[in-house]
């Protein structure tokens, strides 16, 4: 527990209503996107200002109290869920679009701008920020760049990390620094800038964000391809990209996602089809029209039974509306979902698909696949439930599996969504023991005392 | 172990969120609080708690699931189908079980009484009743539960100089003198009884001239709806059956209360105790239609046909989408269809336009502060549309529009969609 006079100090510093002690707000901050990692903090506090957030961290320090960063809370690792209690510092209250330079394509963000807002906004301006988590109604800047976030858009635009010129971090011991700047080019020094991008709120507390922008393209187009076999999915998938066309989203569903989307909501997909691919093409109207043709051609050539050019926005909605629903599909049908979050190099799609499918024989488990094909972001998912011993424990095996599978394939154990608690135990597995040292010395080097988010990441 | 029996009821809906967060970027509440608890996914989540024995139903408790407009915005998009609405509802309603009305109600009153700024929005209140009725006098014998905390601070002003139920017949023939088409038993709920009467008279008089009959049961009570959704299933229970009983032996039950159709229409979803009741309750929503449903689905009156009343020829309208009329009942396009068509009136969409008012229902009494946030966004949308008036379709929406039109001053004046056409 916090000591009472801590309270106060920092209720000094953000004011009385910025900081929730009662039981049922700690129990409220107790969780994020996981299902099974729940942990309360004792207190959340809720800056406003890179200054108090400065305050904060040099009591938190000198105390040796955890702080654990938290945007929107949707992250799926465990990552924002305060594991040894502490302070949950949360930024839903710096949430400002500070500047949005059209010449120069860049905005100015404070941490806890949720993705949407600043999408709709930007949308005004004729730009738009090609990183695309699909929670990006929930997500945080502050988040999105802490879990170097991604999306189907990945496959075209690269994931956050490629969007991030500047930032502002408030270290554990309440220093204020600033990384990079607002210019595209910047080699003065090391590249300290990119080691928050995906550090998970482990190494500081992000508090301003330069983002790069692009111009909103002209015309898009959404093609689905059908399969019997879901390996040609994942085959198509390479092909296209090999012939030339690199559209700008590539998603794949399986039969078994694609079946519970048309029971939440029935909008005609092919419910006999092993799996469909999504392709959104954009950028100028004629390259558009060409890029889907092509689509269409190799598609056909490489085993898609059926392939349907949306004739509509509103039919490319609906298509796309479906791949957003997957992951509720999903986790909507079990008590426990694993979503896995491996990603293999392109070519191993399809040997990967027949591994996780043989796993899922092996262990007896149901398992669905749908993911960010174009990039080899795979979220192969296990239905699983917590509370019955027997299948849970045969949903931790396959898990393993999935994952010795992807590292075996060349792959990584995580595309996107980080370690947190729930990736640990693989952590040092497939990393160089050389990379696992070096971070350890970052990592002591900026937080001493270990505060910021502790448990995490390392096992 | 304790009897869990209302909130076993919703246990399956609240089971239904996978904490996905994508409610918050929907739900009015959080957009201005920015706290977890405020949101859909935070309430869910403390209310499987009490399922599971591990959260009781304290006094923050109470704060938090009363901080709901349950204006379903959340549900309609998350992607889980997680109906929070039902589970919010299902939990007030176990709170009233376990710890009696008193409990939330006293809880509510004693905050709004303590409460300055809240306070001094039923002066203003009154002030916007004033300024858009006639002159009043009488007592008000039974209205929803903002005006009853009107009530208990200073001397209720009159209403409508005579209330509706004082002025209708038991029966209303087609002015044609023919064979009616179908007889509509006409719903008129508190706000359309005691403010707006002249809409209820608009609505028969509308029904009546193209051949339906229209009865006014005089039994008929409150739809309900500020008191179940409050958790009280025990007098919900009472006023539906009053209300069923009423209106036996019509075609159709109609309302020029967007709150009132949905809540009639969702006696089945709440309040059933038992199988006979569900049965009965279910077919008694099939009976209920909004005006605005009716007049396009049931008598398929094409669009074009609606007529304008002269003193809005050359004006520009938006729409505002009450809550119980676009999430609860999916109405959406039928009164849309009918503006888009009027001859002489100018059509234009509002951002936002299914963005809940701020009212929800005793919402505002108990969080005035947080009303007034709400409706300032609507409010923005509104002047953003250059329109010279609002329209709606119920009458809740009504008064709370004009609270804070007047309070940002605003130009725009506010009406039922009844009332701009012949
Ligand atoms: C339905 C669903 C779909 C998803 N789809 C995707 C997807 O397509 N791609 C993807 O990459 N992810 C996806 N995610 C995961 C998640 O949304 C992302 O990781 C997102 O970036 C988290 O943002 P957040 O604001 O919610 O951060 P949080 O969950 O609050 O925090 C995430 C991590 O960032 C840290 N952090 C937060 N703010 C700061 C800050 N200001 N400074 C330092 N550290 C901070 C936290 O400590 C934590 O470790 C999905 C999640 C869900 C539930
Ligand atoms: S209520 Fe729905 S939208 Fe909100 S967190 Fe739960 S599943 Fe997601
Ligand atoms: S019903 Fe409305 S106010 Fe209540 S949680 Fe949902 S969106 Fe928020
Ligand atoms: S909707 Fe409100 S005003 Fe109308 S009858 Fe129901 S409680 Fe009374």
């Amino acid at each position: 527990m916090l000591k009472e006079s801590l309270v106060s100090e920092f209720q000094k510093i953000v004011g009385k209503e910025n900081v929730l002690t009662t039981p049922e707000a700690l129990k409220a901050y107790s969780y994020d996107g996981t299902t099974s990692w729940i942990h309360e903090p004792d207190c959340v506090v809720f800056p406003k200002t890179t200054q108090e957030i400065s305050e904060i961290m040099k009591i938190a320090n000198a105390e040796k109290i955890p702080v654990t960063p938290r945007g929107g809370g949707t992250n799926v690792s465990g990552g924002s869920v305060p594991w040894l209690g502490g302070v949950v510092l949360c930024t839903t209250k710096m949430n400002t679009i500070l500047k949005i330079d059209k010449e120069n394509l860049t905005a100015t963000v404070e941490p806890g701008v949720v993705l949407q807002d600043l999408t709709l906004k930007l949308a005004k301006e004729g730009l738009f920020f090609p990183p695309d988590p699909q929670s990006f109604l929930g997500a945080t800047l502050g988040g999105i760049i802490a879990e170097n976030a991604g999306g189907p858009a990945c496959v075209k635009y690269g994931v956050t990390k490629q969007y991030i010129l500047g930032l502002e971090v408030v270290f554990p011991d309440g220093r204020i620094a600033n990384f990079g700047g607002r210019t595209l080019k910047n080699v003065v020094g090391y590249d300290l800038l990119h080691i928050f991008v995906s550090s998970e709120g482990t190494l500081g507390v992000i508090t301003k964000a330069e983002l790069k922008l692009n111009p909103i393209p002209p015309a898009k187009k959404t093609i689905m391809a059908v399969y019997a076999e879901i390996a040609m999915a994942g085959e198509s998938v390479f092909r296209v990209l090999e012939n030339g066309v690199i559209p700008g989203k590539i998603e794949l569903l399986d039969n078994w996602v694609i079946n519970r989307i048309e029971e939440m909501m029935p909008m005609g997909l092919p419910k006999d089809a092993d799996a469909v691919l999504l392709f959104e093409c954009d950028g100028i109207p004629e390259a558009v029209e060409k890029e889907t043709e092509k689509i269409v051609e190799i598609t056909k050539k490489y085993g898609a039974t059926d392939v349907r050019v949306a004739k509509d926005v509103d039919e490319a909605n609906k298509y796309w509306m479906a791949r957003k629903a997957g992951f509720a599909a999903v986790f909507g049908k079990a008590p426990t979902v694993m979503a896995e979050d491996v990603t293999v190099p392109r070519g191993k799609i399809p040997e990967f698909i027949k591994r996780c499918r043989d796993l899922s024989k092996k262990y007896d488990v149901e398992m669905c696949i749908l993911g960010h094909a174009g990039d080899g972001n795979l979220h192969p998912a296990i239905l699983s439930d917590i509370k019955n011993k027997d299948l849970y424990e045969r949903a931790l095996k396959a898990m393993d599996g999935i994952i010795e599978g992807a590292v075996e394939f060349g792959g990584v154990l995580s595309g996107e969504h980080g370690i947190g608690l729930e990736k640990q135990k693989f952590f040092r597995r497939t990393m160089d023991p050389v990379a696992v040292d070096l971070m350890m010395k970052i990592k002591a080097l900026l937080d001493p005392n270990n505060i910021m988010n502790p448990g995490k990441i390392w096992d | 172990m304790k009897d869990l029996k209302e909130l076993k009821k919703i246990e399956k809906f609240a089971d239904q969120c996978m904490k996905c967060g994508f409610c918050s970027f929907f739900c009015p509440v959080y957009q201005e609080e920015k706290v977890e608890t405020a949101v859909a996914r935070g309430k869910n989540y403390l209310i499987k708690l009490a399922l599971k024995g591990e959260q009781e139903f304290t006094e923050e408790m109470a704060d938090i699931i009363g901080k709901c407009l349950l204006c379903k915005r959340c549900a309609a998009n998350c992607p889980s189908k997680t109906q929070i609405d039902r589970v919010v509802v299902g939990a007030r309603a176990q709170m009233v079980k376990d710890k009696g009305l008193g409990f939330i109600k006293d809880f509510a009153f004693r905050k709004v009484m303590s409460n300055r700024k809240a306070f001094g929005r039923y002066v203003k209140l009154a002030k916007a009743f004033q300024w858009m009725l006639p002159k009043t006098e009488g007592n008000i014998r039974h209205l929803p539960d903002f005006l009853k905390a009107l009530g208990q601070g200073r001397h209720i002003p009159n209403l409508a100089k005579t209330f509706l139920r004082d002025m209708v017949k038991p029966v209303y023939k087609p002015v044609n003198g023919e064979k009616p088409k179908m007889r509509v038993g006409f719903f008129m709920g508190c706000a359309t009884d005691f403010v707006y009467p002249e809409l209820g008279l608009k609505l028969i008089d509308f029904l009546t001239k193209r051949g339906i009959e229209v009865v006014v049961p005089e039994s008929q009570n409150c739809c309900g709806a500020a008191i179940y959704f409050s958790g009280d299933f025990e007098t919900g229970r009472m006023l539906a059956e009053e209300n069923i009983k009423a209106f036996e032996g019509v075609d159709y039950v109609v309302t020029a209360c967007g709150t009132c159709s949905s809540t009639l229409k969702d006696y089945q979803k709440y309040l059933p105790d038992n199988e006979d009741q569900q049965k009965r309750y279910e077919a008694f929503e099939k009976k209920i239609k909004d005006s605005t449903e009716f007049v396009i689905d049931v008598m398929k009156i094409p669009p074009e046909d609606f007529k304008l009343r002269k003193e809005f020829e050359g004006k520009t309208a938006t729409w505002h989408d009450p809550c119980h009329l676009i999430r609860y009942q999916n109405i959406k396009e039928q009164p849309r269809a009918i503006l888009k068509a009027l001859k002489g009136l100018k059509y234009v969409e509002m951002p936002n336009a299914d963005m809940c008012c701020g009212m929800g229902g005793s919402f505002s009494v108990y969080h005035y502060d947080l009303t007034k946030k709400i409706a300032d966004k609507k409010m923005d949308g509104i002047k953003a549309t250059g329109a010279d008036i609002v329209v709606t379709a119920c009458p809740g929406c009504m008064i709370n529009l004009i609270d804070n039109a007047l309070r940002n001053k605003m130009t725009q004046k506010v009406y039922h969609f009844l009332e701009l056409v012949e």
